[in-house]
C-alpha cells in the first residue's frame, strides 16, 4: 500500500499562536481516517495547513504528499496535485456564477495534466448531472458561488466540487455540519461513489452520524494540537457517549 | 501649449462669429496649476513636459477626395469609396482597416490620428452627421456651440473652443429612434506627439432616440505619446434620451481629457457609461444641467488601471429645476502605482424640490502604492429632496482568493475573475445586452 499523505512532527501557529503541536499522521492510498476533537483543538487550522492558507505558519515539521513536499508548494498547486478541502465555512463570491467558477478550476486541473480544456456545453451537462445527484439545482448553478445559499447548501456545493474535481485527498472539514438527516445521506454517498483503492479521505466531524455513512478505517481524537489516542469505529461510540473529557489537558 | 494657440491656421479664420469664439476659448485657456481647485489631484506635469503639436485639418480636401499629389498609396482602390487593404497610408479616406469588426452592429465613424475620416454610414432618415465646419456654414449650431461652456471652469475646453476645427456635428429629428448605435472610432496611430483636438455636438428632437459610442482605440506602438481633448455636447429635447458609451482605450503614455456636457429638458434621459482603462493621464468628465421636471442622468464609470498612470473620473450634476432625479454609480480597480480620482459634485438650487440625486464611487486597491483620490462634494439649497452620497475603498478578498486558489485557479486568474466580478455591479447597468459584453470582455 502506497502512503498518500506524511505529516511529521508538525507546528504551525495562526497569529502568533501556537495551534498544531507535534502533530503525525500517515494516510495511506485508499484509507478513510476520522478526526474528531473538541472546539478549538485546532482541527481546521489542521485542514488550512495542508491546503496552504495564507497565515497559517509551519515552525517545523514536514508534509509530504505523493511523495512530494507539500510545503513547497502554492495552493493552487497543492489543488492540482489532488488535495480537496471542503472548508468549514464555505467563503461566498459574489459576482462569480458556479457554473463559470467551477469551469476554471476543471479547466485549471486540466491544463496542470496536460489535457485540453473542456468545451463548455459539455461541461455545463456534465456539471448539471452530478449537481443532480446532490440534489442541487440548474438554478443554484446560476447564482454566485455560496451567495444566499443556505448552510446545508453550501455543503452540497462543496460537495460538488469535490465530485467534478476528484481529488486523491479529500478533507472534509464537517462536512455534515448543517445538513438534514436526508442530506447527509445524499452528501456521503456522493464521497462514497468517488471512493476507490487509491483515493483517500480525511474526515473531520463532530458527530459519529456522518461515520455510519462514511466507515472510516481509523478514528483519531485530536486535543490541544496534536493526536492523543487512534483507534477503530468504536472509538467514534465511545466519544458520542463519553466526550472528550478523558483526552483533555484540564482532565 | 500656449505658443502653439497663436500660430496654427484654421479652417474658417474669415466667419467672425467662429473667430469671435474661438478667441474667447483663447483667452480663457490657462494651464491649472497645483492650485487649481478641480485639478488639484489630477497633476498635469505630463502636459508640461511634453511638446504638442497640432497638425490642421485638410478636411476640405478629405470631403473632395485628397489632392492626387499629396497621395502615394498607389492603390487600386485609390479614391474609390470601398476598404482598402494596401497597407499604406494615405490622406484619403482609403486607410487600411479602418472598419472594426465588434460583437454589435453599429453605425461606425471613423477619426484618425484626431481627423474625422470622411466615410459616412448610410443613416436613416432623420438622422444627419455632418462635420462641425459644415455646421458652421450652414448655420446649424450658432444655438449651441459655445453658448453654454463655461471656458473659465472647463480650461481644457477652451483650448478645445480656441482650436475648434474638428468634429461632428449629430442631429437627430423629434421622433426618431435610431436602431443601432452610431459608434464613433477615434483611431490612433502616431509617433508625434499630436494632439488632437475634437468638439462633437449632439442635438435630439423631442422623443428622439439614440446611443452614442466612442471608442477610443489605440493602434500603434505602447509608446505613443499623445493627446486627445475632447468636448461632447448633448442637447436633449424633451422626452428625448441619448445613451451615451465610451471605451476609453488609449496608449499608455497618451493623455486623454474630455468633457462631457448635457442639457436636459423635460422628460428627458442622458444615460452614460464609461470605461477607462489606457492613458497615463485620463480624465472623463461630465458636466449635466437638468433644466425640466423630470430631467433624469445617469453617469456610470468603471476604470482599471496599473503602472503610473491617473484616471479621474469628474462629475458635477446641476438640479436646476424641481422633479429632477440623477444617478451614478463609479467603481474603480487600481493597482500599481496608479493613482483614482473621483471628484462628484451634485447641487440642488433653491426651488428645486422633490428631487433626488444619488452618487456612489467604490475602488479596489491592488497594492500599497496605488491612491485613490475622492471628493465627493454636495450643494443643496431645496430641503425636500433625497439625496446621498458614499465612497468606500478595500482590497481583495483574501478569504475569496484563497477559496477559488484552493480549487486550483491559479492566482493570477482568480485575482482577475474578482476583479471582474466586483467591477459586473456597474457594468450591468448596461442595458444593451451585446455592448455589455463587449465592455465586459474588455476590463
Ligand atoms: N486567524 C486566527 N487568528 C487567531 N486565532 C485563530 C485563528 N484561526 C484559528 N485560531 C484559533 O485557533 C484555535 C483552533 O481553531 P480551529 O478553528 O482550528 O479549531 P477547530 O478544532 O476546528 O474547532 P471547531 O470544532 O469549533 O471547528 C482556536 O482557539 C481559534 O480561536
Ligand atoms: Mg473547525
Amino acid at each position: 500500500m502506497n502512503t498518500l499523505l506524511k505529516i511529521e512532527d508538525l507546528c504551525a501557529q495562526v497569529a502568533g499562536k501556537e495551534i498544531i503541536k507535534n502533530f503525525n499522521l500517515t494516510i495511506n492510498e485508499g484509507e478513510v481516517h476520522a478526526i474528531m476533537g473538541p472546539n478549538g483543538a485546532g482541527k481546521s487550522t489542521l485542514s488550512y495547513v495542508l491546503t496552504g492558507k495564507p497565515g497559517y505558519e509551519v515552525t517545523s515539521g514536514h508534509i509530504w504528499f505523493k511523495g512530494k513536499d507539500l510545503l513547497k508548494m502554492s495552493v493552487e498547486e497543492r489543488s492540482r496535485e489532488g488535495l480537496f478541502l471542503i472548508m468549514q465555512y464555505p467563503v461566498e463570491i459574489p459576482g462569480v456564477p458556479v457554473t463559470s467558477f467551477l469551469k476554471h478550476a476543471v479547466n485549471a486541473q486540466r491544463q496542470y495534466n496536460g489535457e485540453p480544456e473542456l468545451d463548455t456545453m459539455e461541461f455545463i451537462k456534465y456539471l448539471r448531472e452530478e449537481a443532480k445527484k446532490l440534489g442541487i439545482d440548474n438554478e443554484m448553478l446560476k447564482r454566485p458561488v455560496n451567495v444566499g445559499f443556505s448552510g446545508g447548501e453550501k455543503k452540497r456545493l462543496e460537495a460538488l466540487q469535490m465530485t467534478i474535481l476528484k481529488p486523491s485527498l479529500a478533507i472534509l472539514d464537517e462536512a455534515d455540519s448543517g445538513l438534514d438527516i436526508d442530506a447527509i445521506k445524499v452528501v456521503s454517498n456522493g464521497v462514497n461513489a468517488l471512493r476507490n483503492e487509491h483515493r483517500s479521505l480525511l474526515i473531520i466531524t463532530h458527530y459519529q452520524k456522518l461515520l455510519t455513512y462514511i466507515k472510516p478505517d481509523f478514528v483519531h481524537v485530536f486535543a490541544d494540537g496534536h493526536i492523543v489516542k487512534s483507534g477503530d469505529q468504536s472509538l467514534s461510540e465511545e466519544i458520542e457517549q463519553n466526550g472528550y473529557a478523558a483526552y483533555t489537558r484540564e482532565q | 501649449m500656449s505658443e502653439l494657440l497663436s500660430d496654427i491656421a484654421l479652417f474658417g479664420e474669415n466667419i467672425p462669429w467662429l473667430e469671435g469664439i474661438r478667441s474667447r476659448g483663447r483667452n480663457a485657456f490657462v494651464m491649472p496649476t497645483a492650485k487649481t481647485e478641480a485639478w488639484k489631484y489630477t497633476k498635469l506635469h505630463v502636459l508640461q513636459r511634453d511638446d504638442f503639436v497640432y497638425a490642421p485639418s485638410k478636411f476640405l480636401e478629405e470631403l473632395e477626395g485628397c489632392a492626387e499629389e499629396e497621395c502615394d498609396c498607389g492603390c487600386e482602390h485609390h479614391h474609390e469609396n470601398e476598404e482598402c487593404t494596401c497597407g499604406t497610408h494615405c490622406h484619403c479616406a482609403h486607410r487600411p482597416k479602418l472598419y472594426i469588426d465588434l460583437p454589435f452592429d453599429a453605425y461606425q465613424i471613423h477619426f484618425y490620428n484626431g481627423k474625422f475620416m470622411p466615410l459616412y454610414p448610410a443613416l436613416p432618415v432623420g438622422v444627419e452627421v455632418m462635420t462641425l465646419m459644415q455646421a458652421v456654414v450652414e448655420g446649424e449650431v450658432q444655438n449651441y456651440l459655445g453658448k453654454y461652456i463655461d471656458l473659465q471652469s472647463y480650461p481644457f475646453a477652451a483650448l478645445n473652443t480656441a482650436m475648434l476645427e474638428e468634429g461632428l456635428f449629430v442631429k437627430i429629428d423629434a421622433g426618431i429612434s435610431l436602431k443601432k448605435p452610431l459608434m464613433f472610432i477615434y483611431h490612433t496611430q502616431t509617433e508625434q506627439h499630436l494632439l488632437s483636438n475634437i468638439r462633437n455636438i449632439f442635438v435630439a428632437g423631442k422623443g428622439a432616440n439614440i446611443s452614442v459610442i466612442e471608442y477610443y482605440y489605440h493602434i500603434g506602438d505602447d509608446k505613443d505619446c499623445y493627446f486627445n481633448n475632447i468636448v461632447n455636447e448633448f442637447y436633449l429635447s424633451p422626452q428625448a434620451n441619448i445613451t451615451h458609451y465610451k471605451f476609453q482605450n488609449e496608449a499608455f503614455k497618451a493623455i486623454h481629457i474630455a468633457l462631457n456636457y448635457a442639457r436636459v429638458r423635460e422628460n428627458a434621459f442622458y444615460k452614460s457609461f464609461c470605461l477607462q482603462k489606457g492613458a497615463d493621464l485620463g480624465r472623463n468628465e461630465t458636466k449635466i444641467d437638468l433644466l425640466q421636471e423630470q430631467a433624469k442622468s445617469q453617469v456610470d464609470a468603471a476604470y482599471i488601471m496599473n503602472g503610473w498612470a491617473t484616471i479621474d473620473t469628474t462629475t458635477d450634476v446641476a438640479h436646476l429645476s424641481p422633479q429632477t432625479i440623477s444617478d451614478q454609480l463609479v467603481k474603480g480597480v487600481v493597482g500599481g502605482q496608479a493613482k483614482g480620482v473621483f471628484q462628484g459634485k451634485i447641487s440642488i438650487v433653491k426651488d428645486a424640490q422633490a428631487t433626488e440625486g444619488h452618487q456612489l464611487h467604490r475602488a479596489l486597491l491592488l497594492s500599497d502604492t496605488a491612491e485613490i483620490d475622492v471628493k465627493p462634494e454636495l450643494e443643496i439649497y431645496a430641503d425636500d429632496v433625497k439625496c446621498s452620497h458614499g465612497a468606500a475603498c478595500g482590497e481583495i478578498d483574501q478569504d475569496q482568493l484563497f477559496y477559488m486558489r484552493s480549487r486550483g485557479i491559479p492566482e493570477e486568474e482568480a485575482k482577475q475573475m474578482l476583479i471582474d466580478a466586483y467591477l459586473l455591479e456597474v457594468i450591468n447597468r448596461i442595458d444593451n445586452e451585446q455592448i455589455r459584453e463587449w465592455i465586459l470582455s474588455n476590463v
